[in-house]
């Protein structure tokens, strides 16, 4: 096994080499190079929010590494409006009470010019409050649906990552049409597996389908087979949501009570997020459907610009670090970090953005923008940004396991995703 | 006077270091999919049994036998001049002033910046594992004795600390450290830590300065910490020129002042409860979803209760188990049964090998990881972008948890040092009942409450590796 890193990947050393490099700053020292002094004239700040450390440290790790290729490309291209770009990460703990102070953090000793990163739905509604108060561009990459919701604020935008209702809700016109239409949902017992559990609902009844069983699983529970005889006969699609450290027993107990002969299987990858799909006990997948953010398998038709994200973060064509083979990536969710640094920049530079009091100028510059192409910026694929909602809508993949891959067998379009604005959060006031 | 480990200890151990910290790096939840995959029941029962018969062997086994597997061998080696510590702990004391530095000044990163990395990888995790299977480096490597033999000449008599402080100190301190390692919201905060360290090493110092090294071996945690610790080790930890049965000294250095016996109950208990803490189990008692987790700052009170009940529980269960041990081995003989006290203070130093064996399983999959995040942040101390021996290159990989292969082999390994070490424990625990009891029969039957103990610990202990962790 090999820990060295190709020369052609980038490494936080690297990236720091760069940029000392390029802005003649030399040493970095984040605790001391805070105050006014350093800006409209130093490198542009941008705080990352990561979950370095808590239950959210393995989406961390892989948030962390595309950051820092995101940013080292940012800085090769030139920075944003002719300035490098320094970034300073600051660990969370997956804490909500944590997050909102490092968002003070960021606010008051480092002054960054904006905030990004943070993953977990928890931490992201306990900080945003803070970031709106300390009037702090705050750019997360959580998939929740707590922004498109109206549950935040004016400085809270989730430009780089799709929510899971657009998600779900995207799901149903495939599923209906093409795996089944009576569906039995299985999912954890909490926010995560209600999010599903609603959304999905609705979407297949307008669908002309039907959930007609709904099972709900403790979340601390380790064996389900109690759980299985629950699924009626008539079911032709189990729906399954599972996470935690029982999800692999649950596939192999629920591949083993159905024998190959049960309903299809479709389930959501955040079960099986930086898990190899070969692992032993997961063969009873094989033909069955996940969704994918991103496919984690490189596909026939992937786009030069996935090529070139897939080298810059270091990845190979089946989702794992070209380091180690064994070591999955949380492909189908890191890209928001990527793309919502693309965002940042193309914000600031609309914007004219040159220091703390263009704050407010960035979020209009944000909310102002729309249709997002397929690109290097943008290589998860085309987007549409709603300003009203601060919310991005992409496409989303159907993946179906075979010979132990994802292959990709469903691409929605953008429309499947959206649903009616639940917020306005352009007439709030900053 | 510190008692120190020969040269060739220290020589034998150097090379360790860097191969134990160049293993390959962090408990997430997709190691533990594939060990509930495992059949652990299986393995438990395997421990378990293991355990049993060793209590039965033991019991068994004439008693000059075991008093020779006891009985450690001169060296015969010289031990080193003064000097030499005193130019390794002065280094250390270099060292830690530009760790120090590095916490207050470089990345805000935990897993960048040098300060928490060795702090809690290298130091914590790291050091006191190397210390309990080679003996005691603390000796040499604490950051105090160097400078105090730097500035003795300019110092006065010290005054004498009263006998009656015991180690008492020197268990609060390590309590406070306890606390703050497992409830503070942020323990790897560089500056945070900076300060709680900075802090630390200035008021020992202080100690040090004013009463001399007695002060370590009452009021300084670590030090009193690692000389039991190095207790299990084949070399001892004061009387490091002899070589013998990992845990010798457990039995040569016994009995221990009540304060030191009661450090070492503490010892295990924190560890246990440090394991017990992320189970679904405790999450359960406090009614929070492990999958929803709501960080370290919701769940400060309820760790120092765990920590605190866990503490008070272990001494109770001990004191009952060598009570009722106690009880069966002078059933019906008019002489009169030793004092629990004193049975305590022999007795309490035998749980170390099992914290030693809890701490070395416990840490070892973060070690692995975070052991890779360490050596990258030595390759770049200062965050400038060097690469010291092309380590800053280092791009850490967890890809070791995610494969059932490399998962049954770490997770055989912790559950085979988990069992090993109360075996050490069952063999050390029956050689002082030897010497306390005075007769084979009476020490086989004063250890029937605590054999039992020690199979209930095992399974404890193989429960918490095989159970699902947040």
């Amino acid at each position: 096994m090999s820990n060295r890193v190709s020369k052609s990947t980038i490494t936080r050393r690297t990236a720091l080499k760069t940029l000392a490099g390029s802005t003649g700053a030399g040493l970095l020292l984040p605790g001391l190079a805070g105050g006014a002094f350093a800006q409209e004239s130093g490198p542009i700040k941008l705080g990352f929010q990561v979950h370095r450390t808590g239950i959210g440290s393995a989406y961390g790790r892989w948030y962390e590494r595309v950051a820092t290729a995101a940013i080292a490309r940012i800085n090769d291209m030139g920075g944003i409006n002719g300035r490098q770009v320094e970034m300073i990460a600051e660990d969370d703990g997956t804490d909500p009470r944590r997050g909102a102070e490092v968002v003070e953090r960021f606010a008051n000793l480092h002054n960054v010019d904006a905030v990004f990163g943070p993953l977990f739905s928890h931490v992201v509604i306990g900080a945003a409050p803070r970031a709106g108060e300390l009037k702090m561009p705050y750019f997360v990459v959580s998939e929740g649906h707590h922004v498109a919701s109206g549950a935040l604020n004016r400085y809270t935008l989730q430009p780089g990552i799709t929510d899971v209702k657009s998600q779900v809700i995207s799901m149903a016109p495939y599923v209906a049409e093409n795996v089944g239409k009576k569906v039995t949902m299985i999912f954890p017992d909490f926010a995560f597996g209600h999010d599903h559990r609603d959304f999905f609902t609705d979407a297949i009844a307008a669908q002309g389908g039907e959930v007609i069983q709904q099972i709900a699983v403790p979340p601390t529970e380790t064996t389900f087979t109690r759980y299985f005889p629950s699924i009626p006969r008539e079911t032709e699609v189990v729906y399954h949501v599972m996470v935690g450290p029982g999800v692999l027993t649950f596939v192999r107990e629920m591949g083993e009570f159905f024998g190959g002969q049960g309903p299809a299987l479709f389930g959501f990858i955040d079960s099986l997020e930086a898990v190899d799909i070969a692992s032993p006990g997961l063969e009873f997948l094989e033909d069955s459907y996940f969704w994918e953010g991103m496919p984690r398998y490189a596909q026939p038709d992937q786009t030069p610009h996935e090529a070139a994200y897939r080298a810059a973060v270091g990845v190979d064509e089946n989702g794992a670090s070209i380091d180690d083979p064994r070591d999955v990536s949380t492909y189908a969710h890191m890209f928001g970090v990527w793309e919502t640094l693309a965002v940042m920049k193309a914000g600031m530079e609309a914007a004219g953005y040159q220091g703390p009091d263009d704050r407010q100028s960035l979020i209009e510059a944000v909310e102002a923008m729309s249709d997002m192409p397929l690109s290097d910026d943008h290589p998860q694929g085309d987007k549409v940004f709603n300003g009203r909602t601060h919310q991005v809508f992409g496409k989303q993949s159907i993946s179906r396991v075979q010979d132990g891959k994802l292959v990709r067998v469903h691409q929605t379009s953008i429309e499947d995703t959206l649903y009616e604005d639940e917020v306005d959060y352009t007439a709030q006031s900053f | 006077m510190l008692q120190l480990p020969p040269t060739w200890a220290i020589l034998a151990a150097a090379p360790l270091l860097p191969m134990i910290l160049a293993l390959p790096a962090a408990a997430h939840v997709s190691e533990q999919s594939f060990v509930l995959l495992l059949p652990t029941g299986h393995y438990i029962t395997s421990g378990v049994i293991a355990v049993l018969a060793s209590i039965l062997l033991i019991s068994a086994t004439p008693a000059r036998v075991v008093e020779a597997l006891f009985r450690p061998l001169p060296l015969g080696l010289p031990t080193l001049p003064d000097w030499v510590r005193t130019a390794i702990s002065t280094i250390s004391a270099i060292g830690l002033l530009m760790l120090l530095y590095i916490g207050w000044s470089g990345p805000r990163d935990p897993l960048v910046n040098l300060l928490p990395l060795v702090i809690w990888v290298g130091f914590w995790i790291g050091l006191f594992s190397l210390i309990g299977l080679v003996g005691n480096l603390w000796a040499y490597l604490n950051p105090w004795i160097g400078p105090y033999a730097l500035l003795r000449g300019r110092l006065g008599q010290p005054p004498a600390l009263p006998e009656s402080l015991g180690t008492w100190p020197a268990l609060a301190v390590f309590v406070l450290f306890f606390g703050f390692y497992m409830a503070d919201p942020a323990p790897s905060d560089p500056d945070r830590l900076a300060v709680v360290v900075a802090t630390y090493a200035g008021l020992t110092l202080c100690g040090v300065l004013i009463f001399g090294p007695t002060w370590l071996q009452r009021c300084e945690a670590f030090t009193v910490l690692f000389d039991l610790i190095a207790r299990t080790s084949p070399f001892g930890a004061t009387r490091a020129d002899h070589l013998g049965f990992p845990g010798w000294a457990l039995f040569k250095d016994a009995p221990v002042r009540l304060s030191t016996a009661i450090f070492a109950v503490f010892v295990l208990a924190a560890g246990s409860f440090d394991g017990l803490k992320e189970t679904f189990w405790w999450f359960a008692r406090l009614g929070i979803n492990p999958l929803e987790h709501p960080g370290r700052t919701a769940l400060v009170g309820s760790t120092l209760i765990g920590l605190s009940v866990s503490f008070l529980a272990l001494l109770l269960a001990l004191a009952v188990v060598l009570w009722a041990g106690r009880a069966i081995a002078c059933m019906g003989e008019a002489q009169p049964k030793p004092a629990l006290r004193r049975l305590f203070c022999w007795f309490a130093p035998t749980l170390l090998p099992i914290a030693l064996g809890y701490h070395i399983s416990h840490f070892l999959v973060t070690f692995m990881i975070d052991g890779q995040y360490l050596l990258a942040a030595i390759g770049d101390p200062f965050a400038r972008g060097d690469n010291f021996l092309n380590l800053a290159d280092i791009r850490v990989t967890t890809g070791f948890l995610t494969s059932m292969g490399s998962v049954r082999v770490i997770w055989l390994t912790q559950a085979g040092v988990v069992v090993v070490s109360h075996i050490l424990a069952v063999l050390v625990s029956h050689r002082i009942a030897l010497h306390v009891f005075e007769t084979p029969r009476r020490a086989a039957l004063s250890q029937i409450p605590l054999g039992a103990f020690m199979i209930l610990y095992t399974l404890f202990g193989l429960w918490l590796l095989a159970s699902p962790r947040a």
